[in-house]
């Protein structure tokens, strides 16, 4: 299964934010509502890294959790793709 | 003394005389092939040819008749048809029907029967005549129609029975191999009307408008998928003095929306609105519900059609399938048909497919297959995105939106969109 690497995922989070009008931030601890990052726009993010790998995240293996930064976004991202 | 007689030839239908156009030769209803059918039978016909034929044996015989392509049946739906009494029989060139076994049960004379695709995706019959399905009454102008049809669908039998019973309606038939290129048989042949779906119009705008440009119609008619707005602009730009309309229709209720004003939708007077021999139209809880004369057998009363059917303004649209049409972002209902008229809406845009996709959070979200209006035509998913946040709610914006370079098509002349 083909991986997407954690850069790999942050560039493709900044494509999703510029197809809003809205930039990503450098630094991984910016808070998502700060940047404007929301449902929408997380759910096109995961469709976007399942495109790229060509497989279907799972995404009730690993369970809630807080999603509160750029940050907690790209690890849920990353993790996700080892389930 | 005795006087033999010999038996009358069996009457010819009224359009025997009328000009056909198939497979590369020009004839009349009296030219194509004598078939021998037992009955009850389920003629499978490998060209169109034959299928014409065994529809002017119908006719002719009354015949109860079963009739697809052969390509459409597959073994587990012969045996099926076996199982119900039919015969099934092989027609085309060397085969033409006489060979079959004989049906195991009586036949009903003047039955026809249609296969449609019912909701479990396995095709299901839907009984008619000649009668019911002959819903273009009174004198007509003489023409010639094109059509691309799949022999023995609803949309079929309405060309085939306007040529078989009107004096004056010729036909030129396009094979599945000439689908691509139809306008130029249908210039060379002076076709001056034609039916077929939004995919199929769409189709022959994207590959050569200048030819089809070329093709005199004066008749245009769509049908068999959601018409909107934009198709029908296009159209009238190309043909500015034709008629264009749209044509509700479909097996199980029989034509029962016909508009000529150019418009997408009916208006909205229209609705619940009974007159004798005319089909009534009702709206209940979202869905278009039918009641009409030229119903299928079993099929008299309200009929929920399973089509979405939403009032804007003075009109009544028909966006898609009830039960694909509407597609639940987190909680937010999105008709895929109003964003895929939003996309083909666009100058840039010749056709537009709108689904739900699974996405976390949400549940599902909106997403979009494109094609270009010309192959230099760069269309650009981001322009397409912000198109779509000017006209609709956030929730509605298509996010991932593919661009493929041919319009698909199916058998039916339709995108499932």
């Amino acid at each position: 299964m083909k991986e997407l690497s954690r850069a790999q995922i942050r560039d493709l989070m900044g494509e999703v934010l510029k197809n809003q009008g809205k930039a990503l931030p450098a630094d991984d601890a910016a808070d998502l509502r700060e940047v404007g990052f929301r449902s929408l726009d997380f759910s096109e993010l995961a469709l976007r890294v399942e495109d790229a790998t060509g497989e279907e995240l799972n995404f009730d293996a690993p369970g809630l959790r807080r999603i509160a930064t750029v940050g907690d976004v790209l690890d849920f991202l990353v993790e996700l793709q080892r389930q | 003394m005795s006087v033999e007689t010999a038996s009358p030839a069996p009457a010819q239908p009224a359009g025997a005389d009328n000009r056909i156009v198939v497979d590369g030769a020009v004839l009349t209803w009296r030219d194509l092939p004598e078939l021998t059918l037992p009955e009850p039978v389920a003629a499978l016909a490998h060209s169109a040819r034959y299928a014409l034929a065994a529809a002017r044996h119908h006719a002719v015989h009354g015949t109860e008749l079963l009739l697809s392509t052969a390509s459409r049946v597959d073994a587990v739906l012969r045996e099926e048809l076996r199982a119900a009494g039919f015969a099934v029989a092989e027609l085309g060139p060397g085969t033409a029907g006489d060979g079959a076994t004989p049906g195991a049960r009586a036949a009903e004379p003047g039955r026809l029967w249609l296969l449609t695709s019912g909701s479990t995706g396995r095709p299901k019959r839907v009984g008619h005549t000649l009668e019911s399905l002959t819903t273009v009454r009174g004198e007509q102008p003489a023409r010639t129609w094109l059509c691309p049809y799949a022999p023995g669908t609803y949309a079929w039998w309405q060309v085939v029975t306007l040529s078989l019973t009107q004096p004056g309606q010729n036909l030129v038939v396009v094979e599945p191999d000439q689908l691509d290129d139809w306008p130029a048989l249908a210039a060379e042949h002076g076709v001056d009307a034609a039916s077929g779906t939004p995919t199929f119009w769409r189709r022959a705008l994207h590959r050569d408008p200048a030819g089809l440009a070329r093709v005199p119609l004066r008749q245009l008619t769509l049908g068999g998928e959601p018409v909107d707005q934009t198709i029908l602009d296009r159209l009238r730009e190309v043909f500015p003095t034709a008629r264009i309309s749209w044509i509700y229709a479909s097996s199980e209720v029989g034509a029962a929306i016909v508009v000529h004003d150019g418009r997408a939708g009916f208006p909205v007077q229209w609705l619940d609105r009974a007159a004798p021999g005319r089909p009534t139209i009702g709206v209940r809880d979202g869905e278009l519900v039918i009641t009409s004369p030229y119903h299928g057998a079993g099929l008299d009363g309200p009929v929920r059609t399973g089509d979405r059917a939403q009032l804007v303004d003075d009109r009544v649209l028909i966006t898609g399938r009830l039960d694909a049409d509407e597609i639940n972002v987190g909680g937010s209902k999105v008709s895929a048909g109003v964003v895929r008229d939003v996309l083909t809406a666009n100058p840039q845009v010749a056709w537009a497919r709108v689904t739900g996709r699974r996405a976390p959070l949400l549940g599902h979200m909106v997403v979009a297959e494109v094609v270009p209006i010309g192959a230099g035509t760069v269309l650009d998913e981001a322009t397409l995105v912000r198109w779509c946040a000017d006209q609709l709610p956030e929730y509605a914006v298509p996010r991932r939106i593919r661009v493929l370079t041919e319009i698909p098509v199916k058998e039916t002349l339709k995108s499932d969109v």
